[in-house]
């Protein structure tokens, strides 16, 4: 490259000092950032790279040390920098987005007045008209609705995208020249996620600022970037073009790395319908609203509309799958279908018994046949109880066994859940997430369930061990006949085991088929959109440049007239304003609600190269 | 902002073990402890070795300074009262009965507001709404006051003091667990324990109460002191436990009027009994202290 | 502004409804409590009959909701009725005077209250001005210092104040600062020198509860995210500290204030307007229990607990004016 590099870091080693010595967390890291340009650095967690991206900031605080190296801005060390001469820089010429935009402002005062703070801040003089015109046009530059409303809202009134909008515009309308994003799309739902990436494009060139991009996501930087450095374990393993290190990765980390990603389309081995036609659970017409407060009007009261009328049929033995982004509504959906929440409306029949009202001992006798695992290893268990006493407790609640027999029954079904009988009388204390799971599925397992619910069951856990769970559970499938419901935003791990989908949007399900044609020839909409999202290293038969628009979902107080996607939908037509679409099932049990005829949509098309936009850049 | 890896935090103690580890590898901790038990082994042992009488009135006593003033002599080591009793076995016993009033009060009002907490947060509805409406009218009438209105129209005894203290103090605790309650039934595990099929009432005694009571616990150290302080109040106003059994409050009161020419008779036991709350509040902190580091995953 | 009227019409009436629930509360209290007044109104000469008329003229014979219904109609209208035993004049009356006592000649409880009140005043000002001078630095080094020394400073000195009983140190300040050196008067009151020992006593009393909450949240607040992302935004420190960690902080320390505070505030001015014979309420109220003064007590606990809802009231619209995120 003829020009000089906008930031050149020189062998950058950082440790962690503890009582047990310095570990190294970065070692001998160098690399440079081109300007005008976006270099891509990837890592896993644990692998250093937030810490890499605080030095590059010079924030590196204790427990952490710098033990060697420079970081080179326009020739200026920043490490060896004084520190007021560094806080002129941070924020003004080199700006930092981080990964939780939810917790990066203070929620006492509103977006837009912190904003002009900040930018009062780092450009002293401008007027407070001046600065509050800048922030107002550079939200309306990150495509954030109704700027100036938006401007006067607080944090806790953005989502979790719109508030990731806030942070580049935090970052940006100060015109750094350096913009480093740590992680910026990891809380994010997929579509929030790729409107995000293509908008940080944008403006790169928009606003001519180099870039940064720190993910562990692979898909996403390859997407993003124009160089990629791999990083592990401290230390660069690699560094190439973006369009290169897919298709023609050297170090064997790379390699390894590129195989963990999940295929969708690529190798996918999809489980067959089952072909038995005894139904475990039918849902039909459930909803469920919660009144909450309204601070704009007297005595005001909103409804908010969680569930609207969801039916669906889980057949025994089967896998099935729900899948949606964060406020669709499966979260109330799996409190009702556990029998923690009533629903307002509707059945909900296990085994062909109503539980939906249900209560007292009847309801206790039942929950004997439906189990549900909860995300979170860490605080689904009682942190103060053994981990044999954990097990037992759903026996001593059913009265199903005392004594020696009690006992021999957890010894059993932690053996057959891969725990070491020999833990019965530990704390789960120091045990890892999957161990952890593990209990939980023998807590629930040892009930004998026909039906186990999975809310998201494997998303807290990293690749092999979701690997290692998922064969567990078709293990005890085979072994004792047990029906799975799936229900999860994790689109690659419903497609590997889940045999039937639903898609779940504002509350409603508005696609249920088979896997084949969710995944291959979906006929809603809103399922292109989902697929045309992910973020993997594969060509797509859906791309957002046909599916994606702008905009997040509309929020479940406000649900529009008709049909609930139209606002984000690139085929909606004036009907879908007026009349609102049912799900009619054809045959073989598959429906979309749409007013759209199957043939209407693009026929899927997979990309002519796999290649990124970063391949296109080196052709022109 | 920076992930430290989680394997670097040990985590095979129970979390009480390391906050009670975490608060003796302090130097106040220690030092507080060592006079707390100092104090605790004179009140028993004082009266065998010391002597002397906590309430025979010798006349020709009187008025006699502590031991290391001019005028002091043995076996009053801390000078005499008004009636020539002994200071120093009277500050002890006035101190063990304070110390027996506020532990027994605490303990009572631990019990019963936790217990009410739980409840009102776990159930929630009507249930919370009256429950809450409750404390809220008994924390709205100052405690003094109360105490004044029914001690001082009653015939004071420990038993009539304890229950003022905890008719006047559960409210707190009612608020706190209740708050806790509110957040712990949120978690997981609690749900957990309903899709098992756990009743409400096994739910809050044997899921819910050990994850929260510790905490709680551990700030009720503090209020022990805060009973002892009330106590000492009662019987200065003259509605604590009455003369001849020998309180704080008594005491210094009887003294005031003594205060130019015999300062020491009101100075010397509050001097004491501040020395006791001040190790038993140090230890509490520490342990708050403690606890929070515990918690935030820094010990 | 909706939210504002709706805040206030829903707290304003249930904290009536607080009000009078305590009033009801403490008025059934005092009269099914042993000790009769009429003994202490007429002396213990009097009669029987002579007690039983007087006991009829108050109205003490009705049953207990006749007479509380009564009682409320009378608040009402801003009229708290009259001292069994202080007259007019100032000086108790009944009990070892004779003649026939003349309810007319009684003191009026508000006339009372009043009189009293702007020296409860004086002392609660300036008690509260004298803890804050204490708490604030103090409070703020070790929240923004914590794991320093600054914070064990912090916890040493409220640990200390918080284990001395106030009426010794009362005691321990009327030798020290009055009796011995005579640098400043103690008791009584005849002038605004004799607030200030009485006040320094309510300040030690009140400020570990403040030093703690102050450290607590300040400490809090530095831990929060927005804290260290302002400063990378590229706001000084300084700056967040004091246009964000100060504010987000308020809200937990209106909390305590309002729960904690107030209600030790009235506790200590009771105490200490006894040890110090300050003539406020405190005194007013002691004296009277002691006297069975039935119509001064209920007085001062109903409008006690009604300045405490109402403090809670405010300090809660504050709170949610500040974070926008709390209900009520």
């Amino acid at each position: 490259m003829a020009t000089e590099p906008i930031m050149r870091v020189e062998s950058l080693s950082v440790v962690l000092d503890s009582a047990a010595g310095s570990r190294p967390i970065l070692s001998d890291v160098s690399f440079d950032v081109a300007p005008r340009s976006v270099l891509g650095i990837i890592g896993e967690s644990g692998s250093g790279k937030t810490v890499l991206s605080n030095a590059l900031i010079n924030w590196i605080h204790k427990p952490l040390r710098l033990t060697s190296g420079r970081v080179l801005y326009q020739g200026r060390d920043l490490l060896a920098l004084p520190e007021q001469a560094m806080a002129n820089l941070r924020g003004r010429e080199i700006a930092y987005i981080g990964a939780n935009p939810t917790i990066a402002l203070d929620p006492t005062i509103p977006v837009g007045h912190q904003i002009v703070e900040k930018l009062k801040e780092v450009e002293p003089g401008i007027s407070e008209a001046d600065a509050r015109k800048r922030v107002v046009d550079t939200l309306d530059a990150v495509r954030i609705p109704s700027a100036v409303r938006r401007f006067d809202e607080y944090p806790f009134q953005f989502s979790g995208g719109m508030m990731q909008r806030a942070m580049i515009v935090d970052a940006l309308v100060s015109n750094p020249k350096l913009l480093i994003a740590d992680n910026i799309t990891q809380p994010l739902d997929v579509t929030v996620a790729a409107q995000i990436i293509r908008l940080l494009r944008d403006l790169q060139s928009a606003f001519e600022t180099s870039i940064v991009f720190i993910s562990s996501s692979l898909g996403v930087v390859t997407d993003t970037a124009d160089d990629v450095i791999v990083i592990n374990a401290g230390r660069i393993v690699e560094r190439q073009p973006a369009a290169r290190i897919t298709a023609a990765p050297e170090h064997a980390y790379t390699r390894d790395l590129i195989a963990k990603v999940p295929r969708l389309w690529a190798e996918a081995e999809t489980p067959e319908p089952s072909p038995g036609s005894d139904i475990v659970l039918e849902v039909r017409d459930v909803e469920r609203t919660y009144v909450v407060r309204d601070r704009a009007r007297l005595f005001g009261e909103n409804q908010v509309r969680a569930v609207r009328g969801v039916s669906f049929d889980v057949r025994r033995g089967e896998s099935f799958g729900l899948i949606g982004e964060s406020g669709c509504g499966k979260s109330t959906l799996s409190r009702l279908l556990s029998s923690i929440e009533q629903p307002d409306k509707g059945s909900i029949k296990v085994e062909g018994r109503d539980i939906a009202g249900l209560k007292g001992t009847p309801l206790l006798a039942m929950r004997r046949r439906f189990q549900l695992l909860l995300q979170d290893p860490y605080n689904a268990i009682p942190a103060h109880a053994s981990i044999g006493r954990t097990i037992e407790e759903p026996l001593r609640i059913h009265g199903l066994a005392r004594g020696a027999a009690l006992k021999q029954r957890v010894r059993d079904v932690m053996t057959e859940v891969g725990l070491s009988p020999d833990l019965y009388d530990n704390l789960p204390v120091g045990l890892s997430a999957g161990q952890r799971q593990r209990i939980n599925i023998a807590r629930a397992l040892i009930l004998e369930p026909s039906l186990m619910i999975l809310d998201e069951t494997l998303s807290a856990l990293d690749q092999v061990e979701q690997a290692r769970l998922l064969a567990l559970f078709e293990a005890l499938q085979k072994r004792h006949g047990i029906t799975y419901l799936y229900i999860s935003h994790d689109l690659a791990m419903v497609r590997r085991v889940c045999a039937r989908i639903g898609v779940m949007y504002l509350g409603r399900i508005v696609e249920l088929a088979d896997n084949h044609t969710i995944f291959e020839t979906p006929a809603h909409p809103y399922t292109r959109t989902l697929l045309s999202s992910v973020l993997t290293v594969e060509p797509k038969p859906f791309l957002p440049e046909t599916y994606l628009m702008e905009g997040e979902p509309p929020d479940p107080i406000h649900i529009p007239d008709g049909c609930t996607f139209r606002t984000r939908c690139p085929f909606a037509s004036a009907r879908c304003a007026t009349e609102e679409p049912h799900l009619v099932a054809t045959a073989e049990g598959n429906g979309a609600a749409c007013h759209l005829e199957p043939g209407h949509l693009p026929p899927p098309s997979l990309p002519p190269a796999p290649a990124g936009r970063a391949a296109a850049c080196l052709e022109t | 902002m920076t992930d430290i890896p989680l394997s670097a935090r040990p985590r095979s103690r129970s979390v009480a073990h390391r906050i009670l580890a975490g608060a003796w590898a302090t130097t106040e901790m220690k030092v507080a402890f060592f006079i707390f038990a100092a104090l605790a082994v004179l009140t028993v042992v004082a009266p065998f070795v010391i002597d002397a009488s906590a309430t025979k009135i010798t006349v020709a006593d009187r008025f006699l300074p502590p031991i290391f003033m001019e005028g002091g002599r043995y076996p009053y080591l801390l000078g005499t009262d008004q009636l020539g009793r002994d200071l120093l076995l009277r500050s002890l016993i006035g101190l063990r009965n304070a110390f027996a009033i506020g532990i027994v009060s605490v303990v009572i009002m631990f019990v019963i507001g936790c217990a009410i907490g739980i409840y009102s947060g776990y159930r929630g509805g009507w249930v919370d709404v009256v429950l809450m409406r409750i404390t809220d009218v008994q924390m709205s009438i100052p405690v003094v006051i109360l105490a004044i209105t029914i001690l001082g129209m009653s015939r004071p005894n420990a038993f009539t003091v304890i229950a003022v203290l905890v008719l006047a103090s559960w409210p707190a605790y009612a608020r706190v667990a209740r708050s806790v309650t509110l957040a712990e039934r949120q978690k997981e595990y609690v749900r957990a324990a309903k899709i098992l099929g756990a009743s409400d009432l096994r739910i809050m005694a044997l899921h819910i109460a050990p994850s929260i009571l510790p905490s709680i616990a551990f700030v009720a150290v503090l209020d022990i002191a805060r009973m002892m302080i009330f106590e000492a109040i009662f019987g200065f106003i003259g509605i604590g436990i009455q003369p001849p059994t020998p309180t704080f409050g008594t005491i210094i009161s009887a003294g005031t009027q003594y205060l130019l020419n015999a300062w020491w008779i009101t100075i010397v036991p509050g001097f004491l009994l501040a020395l006791a709350l001040t190790s038993l509040n140090l230890m509490g902190g520490v342990l708050e202290r403690s606890r929070n580091l515990v918690l935030q995953g820094q010990l | 502004m909706a939210f504002a009227i709706e805040f206030f019409i829903r707290r304003l009436s249930q904290g009536l409804l607080i009000v009078l629930l305590v009033a009801f509360v403490i008025f059934t209290l005092l009269r099914i409590a042993p000790g009769d007044p009429i003994r202490i109104i007429l002396g213990p000469m009097a009669t029987a009959t002579a007690m039983e008329e007087t006991a009829r003229e108050l109205g003490l014979r009705d049953p207990i909701p006749v007479q509380f219904g009564r009682f409320i109609v009378q608040v009402a209208s801003g009229d708290f009725g009259h001292s069994f035993i202080r007259g007019k004049q100032g000086g108790a009356s009944g009990g070892s005077q004779d003649g026939a006592p003349d309810l007319s000649q009684r003191a009026s409880v508000m006339d009372l209250i009043l009189t009293a009140l702007p020296y409860t005043l004086i002392l609660a000002s300036l008690g509260l001005i004298f803890a804050f001078l204490i708490a604030i630095p103090i409070g703020l080094a070790a929240g923004l210092n914590a794991g320093r020394w600054q914070q064990k400073l912090g916890l040493y000195i409220s640990s200390f104040f918080v284990s001395l009983p106030n009426i010794w140190v009362g005691v321990v300040l009327i030798y020290l600062l009055s009796a011995k050196s005579g640098l400043l008067p103690a008791i009584g009151y005849r002038g605004i020198a004799y607030a200030i020992i009485p006040a320094i006593v309510m300040a030690i009393e009140m400020s570990p509860i403040l030093i703690r909450a102050i450290a607590v949240s300040i400490a809090a607040n530095v831990q929060e995210g927005y804290f260290n992302v302002g400063q990378v935004r590229g706001i000084p420190r300084s700056k967040m500290i004091y246009r964000h960690v100060v504010r987000n902080a308020a809200v937990p320390l209106l909390n305590v204030f309002s729960a904690q505070m107030i209600g030790m505030l009235l506790g200590g001015l009771f105490v200490v307007e006894y040890i110090f014979s300050f003539p406020g309420i405190g005194l007013l109220t002691i004296n009277a229990v002691f006297q069975r003064d039935f119509p001064i007590i209920q007085a001062v606990a109903i409008l006690a607990s009604a300045v405490l809802v109402l403090i809670n009231i405010l300090v809660d619209f504050a709170s949610t004016t500040i974070d926008r995120r709390l209900k009520f």
